[in-house]
């Protein structure tokens, strides 16, 4: 089986950890996550016929305190860029972030991700911007932790992507 | 060295071929000098030509390479064998004899079984009395664990953490075990190969290798960048974690028990090397751990275990001596069950008894883990169990309670809350009887005002008796009514001025009346004072009854000029009618010459 280890950024408390706590497999308690900044675990997806295990590190959301710690992305196959819908200015902590990483280690395959997605009479993403997100790695996707819509799609475009070609 | 021909021969060079030619054609060569040559050439080149015709007939004859192949095949095999280790060897040789043997016995396991037989009898033998021997040696040192205090003691352990004694006996005779090896890719944090211990229960190893790569990570970047082998060892609480690295992989061990440092060296032996076999494949990962699985024989000679010293079957005790260990573990047992039948009888009993206490109700009463968990409800007014627990001698964190606070209706308890939300005075006294509070007493009409409107809303409460509550005010009303009503004011016969000597008594009762309004104000009662006018008997009828009342409103001037209000004094004569005593005197009859005193008490009108 082949595995590969992925990763979860985005802005502080953008719901990355709640985004994932339903659809995947943990052992490990969220407190790790505000102790060293990272938590791993691990979900298993069925992509062009076999199964592949992607180890998600789900890392701690960079806000104002807490810089992202690059060495975590290291050999990494692709990721989730996440940002929450409701709120504008996620998305440009997200663009930022991309920016960051491509510099640091090269294109690497992603999936934007619009979270919140259920909250649509609090969405503050205009058209334009969402399109403009589209447009980067792997394109966007409206995602939601309490309906769960767009959340097994993310991780199937993600995991084709990071299939050797 | 080159055979000469006119005929080129099949492995001849072209060029070769060219460089004759100049030599052949221009010069015309008679025949004789021809054969001369040609026969020439046969001297020199035949024996040549017929090895090399030998090679290539053997080269093309499939049987002959065969045969020759079969000459040095056996010594080909072993300088390979001696030249680099066994492993190619038995790498490139392995899949094709296990095929081979497949097919074998597929096809014909009679022949493979007969041959196996005079080996697989003995194996088996071997296997079973191996088996018997180890099964037999494990009954006996679970036997004397059972009955040495040692074993005692892993019993109680085991009863108490719900383990296996089998597998507490282990992690107890155990130096230490490598129950767990991780084979890292350190770039990715991704896990290689993972082997376990048999009956090791291991956890995820994705997530495992994964969030450990991460907790080195964190420790490399956030502790000490300097110090590449920073992180050797995590100890947790049972086991410990060793960890080592290479360029591209990280050896990560779960020992329990306290391993020698020279299993590091091990372990740095067995990752070099893995690291020497698989530098290419770490280079090339890219999610597939398969190549990888061969690493499995480097990391499984580092599973290993030893046992504490000492655990080794020693030399067989002398009977006399176990005979006298087991009678002191017997009696020792013996002892410990009284204790704990003793104990757990006291504690019963506590229990019971704390059911007797007032605001305590016991729901449950069980042991676990090692404590009394005492469940129910207390009144917040009633005793602290744990005060009790400490008067009965118990040591207070053999037992948790698990008690919530509740409002008690035993009249006890009704009983302590009223004191301590009435506060009652010293001179009150307090009881309850289904739910009816009753007072006792004297009290300030504050207070009793108070309990009035107080009562009613104290839990429990549900009626107040205070009809044995005395009014303070109203008692020391009283006592001065009597004080006053008991003066006597005495004048000389025939005069409505008093005696001289009087005066002292006129200003007592001033002073009585003064005090009298006041308690009269604090108590709320209205007072209505009569100032009666007597005469004696002596003189003329007609004058006695004006006499007396002239006494009377004498001693009210007198009383108004001190300053009281005359609306609360009603002056009256009554003559001879009322006499206070006989006249058989003369000191009866001075007394009958006065003005006494009546008050009469009401409860004041609502208006005021």
């Amino acid at each position: 089986m082949l595995t590969f280890k992925m990763c979860m950024l985005g802005s502080f408390s953008v719901g990355k950890t709640s985004l994932v706590r339903r659809f995947v497999t943990s052992i490990f308690s969220e407190k790790y996550q505000t102790s060293i900044g990272v938590k791993v675990d691990k979900k298993i997806v069925r992509v062009q016929d076999q199964d592949v295990t992607l180890v998600l590190w789900d890392i701690y959301g960079e806000d104002a305190f807490q810089k992202l710690q690059m060495s975590y992305l290291r050999g990494m196959s692709g990721y989730f860029m996440v940002a929450d819908g409701t709120r504008h200015q996620t998305v440009d902590v997200a663009l930022a972030l991309e920016q960051k990483v491509t510099e640091a280690m090269g294109r690497i395959p992603f999936v934007f991700l619009l979270n919140k997605c259920d909250l649509v009479d609090q969405w503050e993403i205009e058209p334009e911007t969402e399109k403009n997100a589209a447009a980067h790695g792997l394109g966007a996707l409206r995602t939601s932790a309490k309906t769960g819509e767009g959340v097994d799609e993310a991780f199937l475009r993600l995991a084709l992507a990071m299939l050797p070609k | 060295m080159r055979p000469v021909e006119t005929n080129p021969p099949p492995f001849e060079m072209p060029e070769q071929a060219q460089r004759r030619a100049p030599l052949g054609q221009p010069q015309e060569t008679p025949k004789d000098d021809n054969h001369a040559l040609e026969e020439l050439r046969h001297l020199i080149v035949a024996p040549e030509r017929e090895g090399i015709a030998e090679i290539s007939s053997r080269l093309d004859n499939l049987e002959r390479r065969a045969e020759d192949v079969s000459s040095v095949v056996v010594e080909a095999i072993q300088m390979r064998r001696e030249h680099d280790g066994d492993r190619a060897l038995a790498d490139a040789l392995g899949p094709t004899i296990e095929d081979t043997l497949r097919d074998s016995v597929r096809k014909h396991p009679q022949v493979l079984a007969d041959a196996l037989f005079p080996v697989m009898g003995p194996a088996i033998r071997k296997s079973i009395t191996e088996t018997l021997r180890s099964m037999l040696e494990s009954f006996n040192e679970a036997l004397e664990h059972s009955l040495s205090l040692q074993g005692i003691q892993w019993r109680m352990e085991a009863l108490r953490t719900g383990k296996p004694f089998a597998e507490v006996v282990l992690m107890h005779s155990l130096l230490y075990r490598v129950e767990e090896i991780f084979l890292i890719h350190k770039e990715t944090g991704l896990v290689l190969n993972h082997l376990t211990a048999p009956a090791v229960a291991a956890k995820d190893a994705d997530m495992v290798a994964g969030m450990l790569s991460a907790i080195k990570q964190f420790a490399h970047d956030g502790l000490n960048a300097d110090r590449e082998e920073l992180l050797g060892k995590i100890g947790m609480t049972g086991f410990d974690l060793w960890v080592e690295d290479s360029p591209h992989a990280i050896i990560a061990a779960v020992i329990r028990g306290h391993a020698p440092e020279d299993f590091r060296i091990r372990m740095k032996e067995v990752l070099e090397k893995t690291e020497e076999q698989f530098s290419f494949a770490f280079e090339d990962f890219k999610g597939d751990a398969g190549p990888f699985r061969a690493a499995e024989d480097r990391l499984a000679p580092l599973l290993e275990a030893q046992l504490r010293e000492g655990q080794e079957r020693g030399p067989k005790r002398k009977p006399r001596a176990l005979i006298a260990v087991s009678c002191v573990v017997l009696l020792g047992l013996a002892a410990w069950m009284t204790y704990v039948t003793l104990a757990v009888h006291k504690w019963t009993a506590f229990a019971n008894g704390l059911k007797e206490h007032s605001g305590i109700v016991i729901t449950s009463f069980d042991k676990e883990n090692g404590r009394y968990q005492i469940r129910g409800f207390r009144d917040p007014l009633a005793e602290d169990p744990a005060a009790l627990l400490a008067k009965e001698g118990f040591v207070a964190r053999d037992a948790e309670f698990h008690l919530k606070p509740f409002y008690s209706m035993e009249d006890s308890m009704v009983l302590k809350r009223a004191k301590l939300l009435l506060a009652p005075p010293a001179g009150v006294k307090l009881s309850m009887k289904d739910g009816k509070l009753s007072a006792d007493g004297v009290a300030s009409p504050e207070w009793i005002a108070r309990l009035q409107d107080r009562a009613p809303w104290i839990a429990g409460v549900t009626d107040l008796d205070i009809t044995r509550l005395q009014n303070s005010e109203v008692i020391a009303l009283d006592r001065t009514k009597t004080a006053i009503e008991s003066i006597v004011l005495v004048f000389p016969a025939g005069k409505a001025v008093l005696e001289p000597g009087e005066e002292a008594t006129l200003a007592s009762a001033q002073q009585d009346i003064g005090n009298l309004m006041v308690q009269a104000s604090r108590a709320n009662v209205r007072v209505q004072v009569e100032l009666i006018g007597h005469t004696d008997s002596t003189g003329l009828e007609a004058a006695h009854l004006p006499l007396s009342k002239q006494r009377a409103d004498a001693i009210l001037s007198r009383l108004t000029r001190a300053g009281v209000k005359p609306s609360a004094f009603r002056p009256r004569g009554v003559g001879t009618s009322q006499p206070l005593h006989s006249e058989d005197t003369e000191e009866g009859r001075r007394l009958n010459r006065s003005v006494t005193f009546h008050v009469d008490i009401e409860p004041a009108s609502p208006a005021n």
